[in-house]
């Protein structure tokens, strides 16, 4: 990995970024962008605030831009400013939703009759892949796009492809992340589930009450070593090994055992040729909600009897679904570069099911060589990463 | 590596064995014509869909009883599939199968109904039944669930090049070794939101008729199916090449892009198009300009432009057509006399081209040879 670049409700850039998660800084907040007063959860960790784009950074006027676009451009540029020497020769981006919230307000002005002129924008750019092909446009790229749509595991799944890409031999140079944007229609999916919280989001405590959302961009420069190596390229970190698996139980519950989870971990590491001793922290999925943690707690103490810390940093910002797994694998890259472990905020009484080191409530230093980053979804896709110091 | 087809399946708007659909095409049978009606409006959108008959006994599956019909869609034609290939169901799992599902808009009449029901009556009426299958990966869940897959299971997003990007990232982890098969699968639902969002980007042709290669384009019609192929290290199609895909940012740049990606294929016997009466019409004709007379197959103008699904659609008419040494006629083919107009036997053709240029600002091809 040369670079990243990441917006997320913990900052915008790296350097603000690695504040916020050292801070143990709590970006969640009362939803501002619609009406959440018949819905159980009314808050969520929402990018407030973004640098301004210009016509020529964007390509077009940035006002027609969904966010979740203006989100990918930014962290491209912070990604090309930091490895201008990458040039991908694919992108593989993970989301659920694309432009949703453009999707939402179509509908909303089919029912009302009216027939505003920002309807061609919002149709524009709905479609998932906008985003990125307005991430390429600001950063002067032209290449294919595969986007992964593995509901919550997506980023992580985009990571994991470009890694074996780049192994396998069929890629020297990949961008890898992913991007979702908060839109009335998930909030209220998952609300109408009771998946979400009314009160904080406590990943692995034993009364945790369910999810907040989020929302954000990551995107990440993977390369052929010796590619790397040869341009004098910045080395971040590597990508060591990927796991996948699929969970067939449910479409939106995991199957109680764990399974799932642990195989993709499992998988991870031989993917890696590591023993599980070898890691030494887990940015965890760790939604909060009752199913995920436990089948999560259950394969992590199963797999990991070393007792690895485990965090899970959605608890300072939500879960930003398919942009997860790419937000997450940059904090953990931090974490590796700047020798802490970023907290497990909110959490207050340990759940008796597993023996888990929680990272709770402050980050802690340590210096450690490799992390593990899990991502699970709907549909049962199960995700995990290891990254290791370069 | 090469990878080759070794199965494939589909459900269309005629039908959905993969001999019966192939003798529709030939025979020039028209399609299911369904009307679909906006709500709060006179407008009536005709389009060509999926006789429910065909699917419903899927409705027995326990996973799929409240799936949306493009969940029933993609079910049928990659349990097809594999069994055109002959793998069995029940062990199909144990197979080092992986699958890859495109995706245009996907669940969409799950997702309006879903949202239809917050805007009108409020967040407090939104039915959990229905949104879990508004996810994108929704159907790939439920044929996953089918197959017993607990490996690599992928959906792909995107315009109808989604369905060639899937085909590639299918090749990709079995060259990798990541997978011994990759179904892959592409699928659309029809709604009439999908419709007037279509409508309104002036790409519809509302009468329900409309041309091919016409000048100016006349318009698409909507259309609903899966298409799918099942993809292993052997079999009589192979996949000779996926070129790399290239966005296109004004549509001015599609016969630019369009001709780079096709640029570095071997030339092609047949060409199995994408063209839907719209402005591809227009950027594929100038890219292929100098194609011999009747080379080119159109299929969207029996089938109707089904997105996701449409990609992998035109890819099993080039296998069929190589296979069975047939080419349909392209249904109200406007004058280029590249365009094949009556179905006609075909003698030593061995290679295939199907290019694909997305609504949404991409452009990508695959090159197949019948050995």
């Amino acid at each position: 990995m040369t670079a990243a670049g990441v917006v997320s409700p913990l900052g915008v850039g790296l350097e603000d970024t690695v504040v916020s998660l050292r801070r143990g800084h709590d970006a969640v907040r009362p939803v501002t962008s619609f009406d959440v007063s018949a819905t159980r959860s009314n808050t969520a960790g929402q990018v407030l605030e973004m640098p301004p784009l210009s016509r020529g950074q964007a390509g077009e006027d940035p006002r027609r831009l969904h966010p979740a676009g203006r989100m990918m451009i930014t962290a491209a540029l912070e990604l090309q400013r930091a490895d201008p020497g990458f040039f991908p020769e694919a992108a593989i981006i993970g989301t659920t939703s694309g432009g949703m919230t453009y999707g939402e307000a179509f509908f909303r002005s089919l029912l009302k009759g009216e027939a505003g002129p920002k309807r061609g924008t919002w149709l524009a750019n709905y479609a998932a892949q906008k985003p990125v092909l307005d991430a390429q446009r600001a950063a002067g790229w032209r290449v294919p796009s595969q986007i992964i749509a593995n509901a919550c595991a997506s980023g992580t799944n985009a990571i994991g492809h470009g890694m074996n890409l780049i192994r396998s031999g069929q890629r020297d140079r990949v961008l890898c992340g992913g991007y979702d944007a908060i839109s009335e229609l998930v909030f209220v999916g998952f609300d109408s589930l009771q998946a979400a919280t009314a009160g904080k989001i406590r990943p692995f405590d034993r009364d945790r009450t369910g999810l907040v959302l989020g929302e954000g961009a990551a995107l990440l420069a993977l390369e052929e070593a010796e590619s790397a190596a040869r341009r004098g390229a910045p080395v971040l970190a590597e990508i060591a090994g990927y796991g996948i698996s699929t969970d067939n139980h449910h479409l939106t519950q995991p199957h109680p055992s764990g399974e799932g989870p642990y195989l993709a971990m499992r998988r991870a590491l031989e993917s890696a040729g590591l023993a599980p001793e070898a890691i030494g922290y887990i940015n965890a999925h760790g939604t909060a909600t009752t199913f995920n943690d436990a089948t999560e707690g259950a394969a992590i103490a199963r797999l990991f009897p070393h007792r690895p810390p485990v965090s899970s940093t959605k608890s300072m910002m939500g879960h930003s679904l398919g942009a997860a797994g790419a937000i997450e694998a940059v904090f953990t890259l931090l974490a590796l570069r700047h020798d802490f472990l970023p907290p497990n905020i909110n959490y207050q009484n340990a759940d008796p099911q597993w023996d888990l080191d929680i990272v709770a409530h402050e980050a802690r230093p340590a210096r450690i060589s490799r992390a593990m980053s899990n991502s699970f979804g709907f549909g049962g896709t199960n995700a995990a990463i290891i990254l290791q110091k370069s | 590596m090469s990878v080759a087809i070794a199965g494939m399946g589909w459900v269309t708007p005629l039908g959905a064995t993969l001999d019966g659909v192939w003798q529709a095409l030939m025979s020039g049978t028209p399609a299911h014509e369904v009307e679909l009606k906006a709500p709060d409006s006179a407008r009536v959108f005709r389009c060509l869909g999926v006789e429910e008959t065909l699917v419903r006994h899927l409705a027995r599956t326990p996973r799929l009883r409240r799936s949306s019909s493009i969940s029933y869609f993609t079910a049928e034609a990659g349990l097809t599939a594999l069994a055109d290939a002959g793998l069995d169901r029940e062990t199909a799992g144990r197979e080092r199968l992986a699958l890859i599902f495109a995706v245009a808009s996907g669940g969409v009449a799950y997702t309006r109904r879903f949202y239809e029901k917050i805007a009108r009556e409020g967040a407090g009426s939104a039915s959990p039944l229905l949104f879990p299958e508004t996810v994108y990966n929704a159907p790939a869940s439920h044929l996953s669930s089918l197959l017993g897959i607990d490996g690599a299971t992928y959906t792909l997003v995107g315009d109808a090049t989604a369905g060639l990007e899937a085909l590639g990232l299918g090749q990709q982890l079995i060259v990798a070794d990541e997978a011994d098969y990759a179904l892959v699968v592409g699928g659309e639902e029809l709604d009439w939101i999908l419709c007037e969002a279509y409508r309104q980007w002036r790409l519809l042709n509302m009468s329900g008729a409309g041309e091919i290669y016409a000048t100016p384009p006349g318009g698409m019609r909507m259309s609903e199916g899966a298409a799918a192929v099942l993809l292993a290290r052997e079999g009589a199609t192979t996949i000779e090449r996926i070129p790399d895909s290239l966005p296109f940012f004004r549509r001015r740049e599609i016969p630019d892009a369009l001709g780079t990606v096709v640029a570095g294929l071997p030339s092609a016997d047949i060409v199995v198009s994408s063209a839907n009466g719209t402005f591809i019409d227009t950027a594929e004709r100038e890219v292929f300009a100098d194609r011999a007379a009747e080379t080119v197959f159109a299929p969207k103008s029996h089938l109707g432009e089904s997105l996701g699904s449409g990609a992998l659609t035109q890819l099993v008419c080039a296998a069929q057509a190589l296979a069975r040494q047939e080419l349909p006629g392209t249904r109200s083919a406007a004058g280029w006399a590249a365009v094949n107009r009556e179905s006609r036997s075909l003698h030593g053709v061995q290679s295939a081209l199907v290019p694909v240029v997305g609504l949404n600002q991409q452009v990508a091809a695959v090159a197949v040879r019948r050995r």
